[in-house]
């Protein structure tokens, strides 16, 4: 699925991913492939976002509020304030800010 | 004919202007680039969230009851004037002060009307006249989401306790870098936002659909604010750059005259001492 991150500054991802955490007012959750039409709102909390295994991350080129998780290179990381999750046919966007 | 000297410090003083205008021109046209820039980074943002809305709206009943979207006989009306901290930049600032002008002896004739300025020159413009609330020239210094959302909080707190009953809002919108559009918005209360019936796709909400509205709404004012801030600023810088090149060409065009005027005039004095010359050894000779 195709996940894009963007805030009210910048796009702050936007890639082919395997899956996303987000945490949901009503609890955090995480969206695979093929997930349902869905639209929640976003609480403060860490957005975690898991790239497929074979892509290969330019850590140089990723928005400098992303990190790696410091267990799994392959896990991404970003803090939020607040923000809105929309997804559908395979395409997640993350309003953060 | 006007004398040697005075032409020639008319000359290196014309010359100077030229350089700070053209320097100016410089430093104009390098922020308007991050300015445009920042202009494009934030489109994805405020798409996405109208596409959302409208989205969500489709399907909500077109009363949703959202405090920011009541309608009350106008009374007291808000103008938030976006100018810029520095002049220079030829009508940009003007602009904005008429139309203001012009919206509350028209417009809103006989209502209670104050001004928020945000940028110097409009601070300058209306207090004399003690009509500015509130100046916000400051976030101008470090123009970012936060101290943008702090000025659009305040204003929604003011418009839901009723001290105003609508909220216009007056910028310059940015077209390219050698115009500028001023604009008038509608900020509080937000018109009822058009939605999209076709696009009917069984969402699962959470909370619920009317929390979602009611977050998001909050967050496209926000959104709408900034980006005005945003398109004002580009095209300030877009507006002084146009200014400054035309103040380059005239100094230019002005410093061109001058030399030609200093060059005639040390002709005519070096013909005058051949004169003399000659008239003297015509003497001498006769």
């Amino acid at each position: 699925m195709y996940l894009e991150i963007v805030s009210p500054e910048a796009t702050l991802f936007s890639s082919e991913v395997d899956s996303v955490v987000v945490p949901g007012v009503k609890g955090e959750f995480e969206m695979l492939n093929n997930h349902a039409p869905i639209v929640s709102t976003l609480k403060e909390g860490t957005v975690r976002i898991k790239v497929h295994t074979q892509t290969h991350i330019v850590y140089d080129e990723l928005h400098s509020d992303i990190e790696p998780h410091f267990e799994d290179q392959k896990v991404l990381t970003l803090n939020i304030k607040s923000g809105t999750v929309e997804s559908k046919d395979n395409k997640v966007i993350v309003l953060a800010d | 004919m006007a004398n040697l000297k005075e032409i020639r410090n008319r000359i290196s003083s014309v010359s100077s202007t030229m350089q700070i205008t053209s320097a100016m021109k410089m430093v104009s046209a390098a922020k308007l680039k991050k300015a445009q820039d920042a202009i494009t980074a934030m489109r994805p943002y405020s798409n996405k969230l109208t596409e959302l809305l409208q989205d969500l709206s489709a399907t909500l009943d077109a009363d949703s009851g959202s405090k920011y979207a009541e309608q009350r006989p106008i009374n007291k009306v808000l103008l938030v004037a976006i100018t810029s901290n520095r002049g220079l930049c030829g009508a940009f600032n003007s602009n904005i002060i008429k139309q203001v002008g012009h919206l509350m002896n028209d417009t809103y004739k006989g209502k209670s009307v104050s001004v928020l300025a945000i940028g110097k020159k409009a601070n300058d413009a209306f207090s004399k006249s003690n009509l500015v609330v509130a100046n916000e020239s400051d976030v101008f210094d470090d123009l970012t989401f936060e101290n943008v959302e702090r000025v659009a909080n305040a204003i929604m707190t003011m418009f839901e306790e009723g001290e105003y009953d609508r909220v216009d809002i007056v910028y310059n919108s940015f077209k390219n870098a050698a115009t500028q559009i001023v604009m008038t918005e509608q900020f509080l209360p937000i018109k009822p936002i058009e939605g999209d019936a076709n696009n009917n796709l069984d969402y699962i909400f959470e909370p619920s659909k009317l929390e979602i509205v009611e977050t998001l709404i909050p967050k496209s004012l926000k959104t709408q604010l900034f980006k005005s801030v945003r398109d004002s600023f580009a095209s300030e810088h877009g507006a002084r750059m146009t200014a400054m090149h035309k103040a380059t060409d005239n100094a230019t065009e002005l410093r061109d005259q001058l030399k030609l005027t200093y060059n005639k005039a040390r002709q005519a004095a070096i013909t005058n001492e051949i004169l003399e010359i000659v008239g003297g050894a015509e003497a001498l000779n006769s």
